[in-house]
């Protein structure tokens, strides 16, 4: 036994020697300003058009730009240009709007160029980024948005179809509604008005302008080569570990928002107004799949900003919601706000059980605890979903929670299980329930779920997949109940009632494959609206209309608390906002000395 | 020392079967082991009847709640309990039904492909068995893990010939498909050197048919080769689950060893070690017991068979 | 000779083809169409169409000139695996897994080697006595623990709580500080099995008749074990190591998932979770060809010394 310890301990011994010296990577020049931020998946790709999720969103959007941005500092929302010289002229019906760009932007230096320098960004690079968005062969994901919009854009599509491969695409093809008159000016004409035009078309980074030089010259490689206006262009690129933007020399330099809302300024958000972003000299997003890791490195300060991981909430928060004095010591910073989000249980509505059986929908509905729900996976901090529409959005119904729909009350769930059985004729078959994911936390939310149910006397059976799969069932309209959810992108409820229009039906947004003729008819009515109180009303009544044909049992909205550490200034909660790196500043003074408060605040 | 005890015996004809087994039972360590495999191996028929009959006995019910959300162990729960308010406990038993069927059914599965295979093959040599030494060793030069994940994925959720491949399932079948190679060479060289024995030549003669003679004669005197690398693979089959439920190719809706110990992954950060722990002793236990029967199991019928 | 090494050369052929139609049952015939999985989300009925036609999933399985069999092997053969479902190119992801891989996997494999037979030729000399029964049991104890409990007790007590390591890889650490854990883990671990390993084929030398007339000889027990044991357990130890190498390229699957490490290993449980066939198809198919080759060499390696040895 001893031999053994001996020799364990010699093998421990040139590990510990190993562990002492320091890298060479981390011995950088300490004026530098680096940012170090995490994501708890990878990036996917850097293309735009093929992007699906918000991780790589974000990233592409500290190298592309887009027409329009959201204000950083100022809530509401409000939209201000970035590409753009000034706000989009619309015509007096709607139908066609005139954006000018400004002049003089240059693409990042990229080999793909002429000599390698950048060229001047164009209205054509904006008019290729939407084309491709639309062409069949380059596989968006994304073209369901501005599907039935833009005048010959659809016809276009067509055409695409007809190529026999991506090389044979003319991308010089007109298209009615879209069109470039001169290098700074681009018009676009509407099938019928779009309210979100600006929002979906000219602010999400999906549709960004490219230089079709990059795509020639890279072909497929182009997801790792983005070649954009950004404030930042891509270093390194290590798929499963990290990526390191740096500040792109051609960038031509952006002021910070010299205007906020109150409290902004006393919050110090407004002491660099009108400096010239970016700020940062470098971006690093370490990827970091588990949370205890990234957690770790939060805490010992190589990272800047972290939400609190779900296991760890009693080391950051006491019972009241409030900092732990540790870190109210360490001058960390908490950031609760509320996200666009909403999760449920989702029912399809072609199920031959569950679509006839509206009772049996509602006693799933009412069988779930909520409140507990909530305790025991989000640390009782997320809010409780009534309906459809969440609470940060404008058009949010603060009388929606009296109504009722999402009440814990296992009677009125037998009692209606007793209709169901009648409308079945017989007892209700054993439920499916799909979850997305293989995990701990799936399998304890679809445990609970199951358990839930069974206390009224509902057999379930929960289906435990990968997300492909999960979403190829979806796709084929397979699932029978499914636990699913999503976040809004543009500050507008439509986005969120899109997922019940049955022209949406999967593999469309609408995953219920719910179809109410009312709803449809207010759905399309609202549109075309302008944001007014009429269109609120109306999408206050079409979101009454689902809860009461209860497509699925809704559960909760998402509200995040992120740790900031003090030294990471300039940090405001944006929701819809992405590529926010180029506000902020990193007070390298402080951030050098936490190693020192760590240790001191330890004893 | 065992032919001393022999010489001292009066001259009796012992079988080849009484000889090992009497061997195997003059060490203590053993039969010991064999009580704790057997424990094992009751607790999961027990469960499989108590679910049957709808018995409202611990393992049976572990879904219910004994108590709040991540108790320590204490009195009321021995061994603490789980997100919901489980018994840590009646999940640890729970997961010796998950582990013993999947590794049962897995060592069954390989014991039907390698054991016939192995034996048409060293039996009518020729293209039979060129072929089936082809199969084994396409199989053997991929890496073991690669071989029982690949089927593992593939397997997974896959509906083939209208039964769905759900859960445990998939996982056995993955283990089983990929694991009979090693049977199958030993039981092919057994055969080999068997069928040049005066007894089978005997039996030729005779006029026995080839299946006679497979199934009567030979089978019977190679079958400890099955026995004992049942007994050794069973181990490495226990834990083959775990990695599976790990990666999330294994059973979720009922409480298994694996899950235990991937659930343990995230909460030991709230300081929930008990059950990582309980999920590790039960593991620990069988595949203690099992490794060491196997050994002496193999020493007392067949010392010079090498098993990696 | 030469004409054993190109017997032996033949005889790879029909392993190489075997593999092929392994990988071509389970990831074409049985996996599928994995279109799907290719297009992610909302996917529309024309793209799934469009990349149905891209990759090949229309055409026939087997008989026809453009099967799906025949662009399988031919990808195959030529080592073009084709993009990933994130539309990389499988292979470049393979080469940069590589280097983690085995900045882990070689100080691992050759701690155990070293530790393990040291240990074992120590058991070997006090053969019978208490201290080697204890070892025995040691081991077996050690091989009884499940890996996942290894891996988590050690992250957990080794770095969270006592802080003796980095948790997980970071891109600012060096190899040596982020590969020093795992390889503690990993050799900790594979030492039950392996000292046991190496004690059966120490015992078997001890056997031996020429041990029998080196001890006759008047030979002290030191000298024995170094430099006749030793020398000839090398034979067998060699093998085994030789034939571990292509194993060293696949990384460790746990270990790399749990410590972050951009390996090999990791790559193929992000390919499981993603469905990626693609990458586990190549893993599959590279991996065999690996052994394969390793096997070769060590037959012919075998054949130069020992002129007694012949393609059975």
């Amino acid at each position: 036994m001893r031999k053994r310890c001996v020799i364990l301990f010699m093998t421990i011994l040139p590990v510990f020697v190993f562990a002492g010296c320091k890298g060479k990577s981390s011995a950088h020049d300490s004026n530098e300003m680096v940012l170090h931020q995490m994501l708890n998946s990878k990036i996917k790709c850097l293309d735009p058009v093929l992007i699906q999720d918000e991780y790589s969103m974000n990233v592409c959007n500290h190298m592309f730009e887009t027409l329009y941005q959201y204000h950083y500092l100022k809530r509401p929302y409000q939209l201000v240009p970035l590409l753009a010289d000034g706000m989009p002229e619309f015509s007096g019906d709607g139908l066609t709007c005139t954006v000018r760009i400004k002049k003089g932007i240059r693409f990042q230096d990229d080999k793909c160029f002429p000599n390698g320098k950048g060229r001047e960004f164009k209205s054509s690079d904006f008019a290729y980024g939407v084309r491709r968005t639309a062409d069949v062969k380059s596989l968006s994901p994304n073209w369901a948005v501005i599907e039935n919009k833009i005048a010959g854009l659809d016809e276009f599509r067509e055409y695409t179809k007809t190529c026999k491969t991506a090389a044979d695409v003319n991308y010089s093809r007109s298209i009615e509604g879209l069109l470039t008159p001169d290098d700074y000016t681009i018009i676009i004409k509407l099938k019928r008005p779009w309210p979100q035009l600006v929002d979906n078309l000219m602010v999400d980074v999906r549709n960004a302008p490219m230089a079709k030089e990059a795509v020639d010259y890279y072909g497929k490689d182009i997801i790792a080569h983005p070649v954009g206006t950004g404030p930042f262009i891509l270093k390194n690129w290590e798929r499963a570990s990290y990526i390191e933007l740096v500040r792109n020399p051609n960038f031509r330099g952006e002021p910070y928002p010299t205007e906020g809302d109150p409290g902004d300024k006393e919050a110090g958000l407004l002491d660099d107004a009108g400096k010239t972003m970016p700020f940062a000299d470098k971006v690093v997003w370490t990827i970091i799949e588990e949370d205890q890791p990234s957690w770790l490195l939060f805490m010992q300060g190589k990272i800047d900003a972290r939400a609190i991981p779900k296991d760890s909430w009693n080391e950051a928060m006491t019972a009241t919601n409030d900092l732990t004095p540790k870190m109210k010591q360490l001058e960390i910073r908490l950031y609760a706000f509320k996200d666009p989000s909403t999760f449920y249980l989702g029912f399809n509505m072609l199920d031959p059980v569950l679509s006839k059986n509206k009772p049996l929908r509602q006693a799933i509905n009412h069988a779930i605890d909520r409140e507990t729900f909530i305790k025991l996976f989000f640390n009782n901090t997320y809010d409780i979903a009534y309906g459809v529409i969440p609470p940060v959005l404008a058009s949010y119904n603060p009388d929606i929670k009296n109504r009722g729909y999402s009440d814990y009350d296992p009677n009125k769930s037998k009692e209606l299980l007793v209709e169901a059985e009648k409308i079945q004729g017989g007892k209700i078959p054993p439920l499916k329930i799909a979850m997305q994911g293989t995990d701990t936390f799936y399998r304890q939310y679809g445990s609970f779920v199951q358990r839930q149910l069974e206390v009224i006397g509902l057999n379930v059976e929960v289906e435990y997949m990968d997300w492909p799969t999960f979403q190829e069932k979806e796709n084929k309209r397979q699932h029978q109940i499914f636990a699913g959810g999503g976040g809004a992108g543009i500050p507008d409820a439509q986005d969120s009632l899109s997922e019940y229009y049955s022209k949406y039906w999967s593999p469309g947004v609408n995953h219920f494959n719910y179809k109410n003729p009312e709803f449809d008819r207010l759905y399309e009515q609202t549109e075309v609206m302008m944001d007014s109180p009429e269109r609120t009303k109306l999408y206050q009544k079409m979101e009454l209309i689902v809860l009461e044909d209860c497509p699925a049992a809704f559960l909760d909205h998402r509200v995040r608390y992120v740790l900031v550490h003090d030294w990471n200034k300039n940090y405001k909660p944006d929701i819809f906002g992405y590529g926010l790196s180029k506000y902020y500043k990193v007070d390298l003074k402080k951030r050098a000395e936490y190693p020192e408060l760590l240790n001191k605040v330890k004893d | 020392m065992t032919e001393n005890t022999r010489e001292l015996k009066p001259p009796k004809g012992v079988s080849f079967w009484q000889d090992g087994l009497h061997r195997l039972f003059r060490r203590p360590i053993a039969i010991v082991c064999l009580i704790v495999i057997l424990l094992y191996f009751f607790l999961a028929a027990f469960i499989y009847l108590a679910e049957f009959f709808h018995w409202q006995i611990g393992p049976a019910i572990w879904s219910q709640a004994t108590g709040p959300s991540y108790q320590q162990p204490c009195m009321q729960n021995i061994l603490g309990t789980d997100i919901f308010g489980q018994s840590v406990l009646r999940k640890m038993l729970y997961g010796a039904k998950i582990s013993i069927t999947v590794a049962f059914s897995a060592s069954l599965i390989s014991i039907a492909i390698g054991l016939p295979l192995g034996a048409v093959a060293g039996y009518f040599r020729g293209i039979v068995d060129e072929i089936v030494v082809w199969i084994y060793s396409t199989l053997s030069s991929v890496p073991y893990i690669l071989l029982i994940l690949a089927f593992a994925v593939v397997l997974h959720d896959k509906t083939i010939a209208g039964i769905k491949l759900a859960g445990i399932t998939s996982v056995y079948l993955a283990i089983g498909l990929t694991s009979w190679v090693d049977l199958c060479r030993l039981i092919r060289g057994e055969v080999i050197k068997h069928k040049e024995r005066e007894y089978i030549i005997a039996a030729k003669s005779y006029g026995c048919s080839n299946s006679r003679i497979i199934f009567k004669h030979l089978l019977p005197n190679v079958f400890h080769i099955v026995i004992i690398i049942f007994s050794l693979q069973f181990v490495s089959f226990i834990h083959a689950e775990i990695i599976l439920s790990f990666l999330g190719l294994g059973e979720a809706n009922r409480p298994s060893w694996g899950a235990m110990i991937n659930d343990a992954r995230i909460e030991l950060a709230r300081g929930v070690w008990w059950q990582m722990v309980a999920a590790t002793v039960a593991v620990f236990f069988i595949s203690l017991a099992l490794n060491i029967f196997g050994d002496a199991l193999r020493d007392s019928l067949d010392p010079k068979l090498r098993v990696q | 000779m030469g004409a054993y090494i190109i017997r032996r050369l033949l005889y790879t052929i029909p392993i190489v083809f075997g593999v092929l139609l392994l990988t071509f049952i389970l990831f074409t015939v049985v996996g599928g169409d994995i279109s799907f999985e290719i297009a992610g989300k909302n996917a529309s009925p024309e793209t799934i169409k469009e990349i149905r036609e891209e990759y090949g999933f229309n055409k026939p399985l087997f008989l026809a000139w453009d099967s799906q069999l025949v662009r399988h092997f031919k990808d195959a053969l030529t080592f073009d695996f084709g993009r990933a479902l994130d539309r990389e190119p499988v292979i470049d992801k393979i080469k940069r897994g590589v280097g983690p891989s085995l900045s882990l996997t070689i100080p691992i494999f050759f701690g155990e080697v070293i530790i393990s037979v040291s240990i074992a030729l120590v058991i070997a000399f006090l053969r019978g006595r208490i201290w080697d029964i204890l070892a025995v049991i040691l081991c077996i104890a050690g091989m009884s623990i499940p890996y996942l409990s290894f891996i988590l007790f050690g992250q957990y007590f080794l770095a969270y709580k006592l802080r003796l390591f980095p948790v997980f890889f970071s891109p600012d650490l060096s190899v040596p500080q982020y590969v020093a854990l795992p390889v503690l883990i990993g050799i900790v671990t594979g030492l039950g099995g392996s000292v046991r390993f190496y004690r059966t084929v120490m015992l078997d030398e001890m056997r031996a008749d020429y041990v029998r007339t080196a001890f006759a000889k008047g030979l002290d027990v030191k000298s024995v074990l170094f430099k006749h044991v030793l020398k000839n357990a090398m034979i067998p130890i060699l093998t085994q190591v030789v034939l571990a190498i292509p194993f060293l390229f696949l990384g460790s699957l746990l270990l790399e998932r749990f410590f972050g490490i951009p390996g090999v290993g990791y790559l193929m449980v992000e390919a499981i979770g993603s469905r990626d066939y693609f990458v586990i198809n190549a893993m599959t198919y590279i991996s065999a060809i690996l052994f394969v080759i390793f096997n070769l060499i060590t037959d012919v390696c075998y054949a130069l010394v020992d002129p007694r040895i012949t393609l059975d």
